[in-house]
């Protein structure tokens, strides 16, 4: 049984590695209406400064703190400059700049750091709790509780705050928004600002354990999305519910089912989550969209 | 659609055009594949000069060890051209060249990289680091009858039968070779009880199939064994699951730095303290043992085979110093980061020499036989004892390993326990 | 000066005679030029056929396809096991097309009820479960170390080398298949892509199932990527998981829109990108391969939006601009019916409900 909690526990660790990242993309398009690979370029980027900064002799704190307002000023510059004269265009070339933009970014962080994987400290500190036999890490503990709270705030923001609202109104419908008197360009920068902080608070939750390189968000971008879209692509809530359930399926199949093992343990996760969109397309928590001719 | 037409029929010419120019630029067809039988001069080498290429990952998750197998050898053999150029067996002395490329650990771009480089008459295609993009390359080296050697792989398909394709060879022990001197020093123990934790391909196939031929018939036991992929983000589960079987000995073919140092941390916060086994480019004390905690475990070996230019134990080695001094001016500006690619790249630059010396004719032939022929060789950065021997058609040019054990702050010999 | 080139565009016997150059100079180049060079071309036809399949349904049908890689792969593996045991190759070429295809359809028969994203995080999971699948299954696949074959040798007769042999097999074969595509687009399967893509309700209001052309636009593309498979093994002789890779599916669909999307020159545009861009990467500096393709990948986005095929175009649009300003007389009204030429980018039209089908929405 404590072999089975174990796993449970080391899924939802695992789980909020993809659902803090899975955070920024639903931000994103939920402000913007994008999907956007970039996500993890700037999370990327951001880190490394964070890293920079720490490794210059700042606190940990301080250095993060620093790393936020990068992102911040990243994002809401990417948007402005890179993504804007795309984002009324056709979507699969928008998508192909985000790409284009997650390759350069990745390039960039490579020319200043190289390649190699960079140690970064944990915020939360390196203990391990035993809880009657269950072994829990204060980090994954952290993290679990620091993407609670940011699933709160989100859905605050976006429910309860004018900000949110505009967003939200712009991501739907720019030029009802605009003609409303929306600030339209001012809105579309902030949304991508907030998400690049998202990405950077996901990079930095967990660099302690994939450490800082270029490509340390790869893999767990893919497994982001999946949670995003799973979760319903407007939902933050519905995007971290998902990633532990996935990290917590894929863990649970792996131990427990020999054939498929450690290796296509990965494949679970994608078949339930189809299994779940033919279902119900909008996703778990997704709301259904009316299409009027 | 008038326009639309237009478009496509300038577009055409453009497209044509660009074909034309192609064309130019690309080598009309000469010969290739020359063996240099007869004494005739092989592509890429002149009375003065001798051109090699290699084409690792620069970039993407392997570029690490990617830009050390070209530093490494870079370093050598610009100290060499600085320091007034290389003997040949024929009299004459050669600035060596090399020349590098990109291959993102894709089969199909490293031979491209390969035909181009041949196209820009290479002499011999050294050092490369991969085993899908070598073994791609490996059936067109032999055709063409190109040096491919002295790569940087583990696999034992490169060197294990050089009867059958006399133009490769490999430079490092093998994964299987570590893997089994890890059940050897097992096998002393007696009756000890060993969990598995293997990368899913050949790497981690060979470390396996090397340790458990060591242990076959003794009474060393596995009770549980585990993989993973390179792009798990962590290990956790696995840790998790074979802590489950509280084995003495963890063999932990783990290829990737951050892995490797979350199975040591994992492993112990689980309250399991297995002896560990850690292959030798996951090793270093520095980036690996030390931010896991490795002292936590009653003992922690690995294996090594070269010396650590970046580590204080062995600022005093003549040659350390020789390559840290060269490092900084030729190859820091390919790789930022060492990892042990750089310290064996340079060894292979060593070798190179070793093989030039002995070419009596300037033919690609004539290398290969003076390559077979080293015997002995203690090649600069190599630990005492670990020689070069070139002579078996089975092995690969270095094979010996040294069984070592971390002592806190670095390697040292094995303790009895 | 439109007028003259459009008047000679529309002449047949220019027409003719333009083809038959093209003809010419494709056949001609491998005689002349080096085995590099041979490759890169034969290379530029296999991802050729890739594209083209991803255009297919991705471009012309509007269905969001990252997973092409994934039959690219199957593709290829098929290929090399039929090689290493022996099966006459018409065999092998056939099984290519028809496996993958059915692979694709019973993908599609269970995805295209979904939209955009969903769909999209369907196609991602046939490379990531690809990969491990083609790991576990060493008996066909060879494992993680890759099958290496031999096979496409040039005959005596020929008097070729191999690599030119290769290559005239793989262009002959991409030639046929972009005959087929270009069928398919410019004949009444095409216009159905086109209405599903633009607006699907319209598209069931015209008879037009959407599901059903949504699974025959995946299952062509399936096919072609199969195809392109087969090509694959023939040219680089050798596969492994590697080639199943997400990252070769992302490439490709780069490559498209770089191309120009919805456009059989574009694909071929596209498939040059695919293949020279790393070379170039590579050229101007081995290290900051990935900075140097990012770069070039935003840059030509930035210039021309609706994909190289488009640049001609924009150019003709830019000299109007200029002479319209240098001239002051009024713009053309309303813009002649060659300028309303779909570029993606304008292709939809501007009401909301179909803004968000085409943000796609992840419903």
């Amino acid at each position: 049984m404590e072999y089975f909690i174990q796993l449970v526990i080391e899924g939802l660790a695992t789980g909020s590695i993809y659902g803090a990242l899975a955070l920024a993309i639903v931000l994103v398009n939920r402000a913007t209406g994008l999907i956007n690979f970039a996500q993890g370029g700037m999370a990327v980027v951001s880190t490394f400064v964070a890293y920079a900064l720490f490794n210059a002799g700042a606190p940990l704190a301080l250095a993060i703190l620093g790393a936020i307002v990068f992102a911040f000023v990243l994002g809401a510059f990417l948007e402005r400059v890179i993504v804007r004269p795309f984002e009324r265009g056709d979507p699969d070339t928008a998508v192909v700049v985000t790409i284009g933009m997650f390759v350069l970014l990745g390039g960039i962080a490579a020319f200043f750091f190289g390649y190699e994987p960079r140690q970064f400290p944990s915020f939360f500190g390196l203990e391990t709790l035993n809880l009657g036999g269950v072994f829990v890490s204060l980090r994954s503990l952290g993290t679990i509780v620091v993407l609670a709270v940011v699933v709160v705030l989100l859905q605050l923001l976006f429910r309860g705050t004018k900000l949110g609202l505009a967003m939200r109104a712009v991501a739907d419908n720019p030029e009802s928004a605009a003609l409303s008197g929306l600030p339209v360009s001012r809105l579309l920068m902030i949304g991508w600002g907030l998400a690049s902080v998202l990405g950077v608070i996901a990079g930095v939750l967990v660099a302690p354990q994939l450490f800082v390189s270029p490509g340390m968000l790869d893999f767990v971008l893919v497994y982001a999305l999946a949670a995003a879209i799973l979760g319903g692509l407007d939902s933050p809530l519905g995007a971290v519910v998902a990633a532990w359930f996935i990290g917590v399926i894929e863990n649970l199949a792996g131990a427990y089912i020999d054939v498929i093992g450690n290796d296509l343990k990965i494949a679970v996760p994608f078949i339930v989550m189809i299994v779940i969109l033919i279902v119900r397309p909008q996703g778990l928590f997704g709301r259904k969209v009316v299409v009027r001719v | 659609m008038m326009n639309f037409r237009n478009a496509t029929r300038i577009s055409g010419v453009v497209a044509t055009g660009a074909i034309a120019a192609l064309l130019i630029t690309g080598c009309s067809r000469g010969e290739e594949g020359d063996g240099g039988t007869g004494g005739e001069a092989s592509p890429g080498i002149t009375d003065t000069t001798l051109s090699l290429g290699i084409s690792s990952p620069l970039s993407g998750p392997t570029a690490g060890p990617g830009s050390c197998t070209v530093a490494g050898l870079y370093t050598y053999l610009e100290a060499g051209n600085a320091a007034g150029g290389f003997e040949f067996g024929d009299g004459n002395t050669r600035t060596v060249e090399l020349t590098y490329l990109d291959d993102v650990y894709d089969p199909a771009k490293a031979v491209a990289n390969f035909r181009q480089m041949v196209d820009d008459e290479i002499f011999a295609y050294v050092g490369a680091l991969g085993t899908p993009t070598n073994a791609a390359i490996l059936p067109i080296a032999n055709e063409e009858e190109v040096p491919q050697v002295l790569l940087v792989t583990g696999a034992t398909m490169f060197s294990s039968d050089q009867d059958a394709n006399p133009w490769t060879m490999g430079l490092l022990p093998t994964y299987f070779d570590e893997g089994r001197a890890f059940g050897e020093l097992l096998v002393e123990r007696g009756e000890v009880t060993v969990a598995i934790l293997a990368q899913n391909d050949d790497y981690g196939d060979d470390y396996v199939a090397g340790f458990e031929a060591a242990i076959e018939g003794s009474d060393v036991e596995v009770v549980a064994s585990a993989t993973y992929e390179p792009s798990d983000p962590t290990l956790d589960s696995q840790v998790t699951e074979l802590a489950a079987s509280g084995a003495d000995a963890l063999l932990s073919a783990v290829s990737v730095t951050p892995l490797q140092v979350g199975v040591l941390t994992k492993a112990q916060s689980l309250g399991w303290l297995p002896e560990i086994f850690l292959p030798s480019n996951t090793s270093t004390p520095a980036t690996v043992v030390v931010p896991g905690n490795g002292a936590a475990y009653p003992a922690v070996y690995s294996t090594s085979l070269s010396k650590v230019p970046v580590s204080p134990a062995f600022a005093e080695d003549e040659d350390v110093i020789a390559y840290n001094e060269a490092f900084a001016e030729y190859g820091a500006g390919i790789a930022a980061t060492y990892t042990p690619h750089c310290a064996w790249s340079y060894a292979e630059g060593a070798i190179l020499e070793q093989a030039f010396a002995g070419m009596t004719e300037p033919t690609r032939a004539s290398f290969m036989e003076a390559l077979r022929s080293i015997e002995d060789f203690q090649a600069p950065l190599l630990l005492d004892g670990i020689t070069v021997n070139t002579t078996d058609p089975t092995l690969p040019a270095i094979q010996g390993l040294n069984l070592v054990q971390f002592n806190g702050t670095g390697y040292g010999p094995v303790t009895a326990g | 000066m439109n007028n003259t080139l459009a008047k000679l565009a529309a002449n047949t016997w220019v027409r003719i005679g333009f083809a038959v150059v093209v003809a010419v100079v494709l056949v001609v180049l491998p005689l002349v030029s080096s085995k590099y060079v041979n490759y890169q071309l034969s290379l530029i036809a296999v991802f050729g056929v890739a594209i083209l399949g991803l255009n297919i349904v991705m471009g012309y049908a509007g269905q969001v396809s990252l997973g092409q890689s994934a039959f690219l792969g199957l593709g290829a593996y098929i290929a090399a096991y039929g090689v290493v045991e022996g099966w006459p190759i018409p065999l092998i070429f056939v099984l290519c097309a028809v496996v993958p295809a059915i692979v694709g359809l019973l993908v599609a028969l269970a995805a295209a009820r979904l939209r955009g994203l969903a769909l999209a995080m369907v196609t991602i999971a046939l490379p990531i479960i690809g990969i491990p699948l083609a790991k576990r299954l060493r008996e066909f696949t060879g494992g993680s170390q890759g099958t290496t074959v031999s096979w496409l040798r040039a005959p005596e007769w020929s008097g070729l080398d191999h690599d030119q042999w290769r290559y005239y097999v793989v262009v002959a074969i991409a030639v046929l298949m972009f005959l087929l595509a270009r069928n398919i687009v410019t004949g009444r399967i095409g216009r159905a892509f086109r209405v599903v893509k633009e607006n699907e309700s319209v598209a069931i209001a015209m008879g037009v199932s959407p599901y059903k052309y949504k699974v025959l636009a995946f299952t062509i593309a399936s096919l072609f990527g199969g195809v392109a498979g087969f090509l694959y093994l023939g040219i680089v002789q050798y596969t492994s998981p590697e080639t199943l890779s997400f990252h070769t599916s992302i490439n490709m669909v780069a490559a498209m829109v770089i191309g120009g999307s919805a456009s059989i020159l574009g694909t071929i545009i596209g498939a040059i990108y695919f293949v020279f861009v790393p070379n170039l990467a590579n050229q101007v500096n081995p290290q900051l391969t990935a900075l140097v393709s990012g770069a070039v990948l935003l840059a030509v986005l930035f210039l021309v939006p609706g994909g190289i095929v488009s640049l001609p175009r924009r150019i003709t649009q830019a000299i109007r601009a200029v002479r319209r300003r240098a001239g002051g007389s009024p713009p053309e009204t309303p813009q002649s019916p060659s300028d309303r030429v779909p570029a993606p980018a304008t292709t939809r039209p501007k009401s909301t409900e179909k803004k968000n089908e085409g943000k796609r929405q992840g419903q």
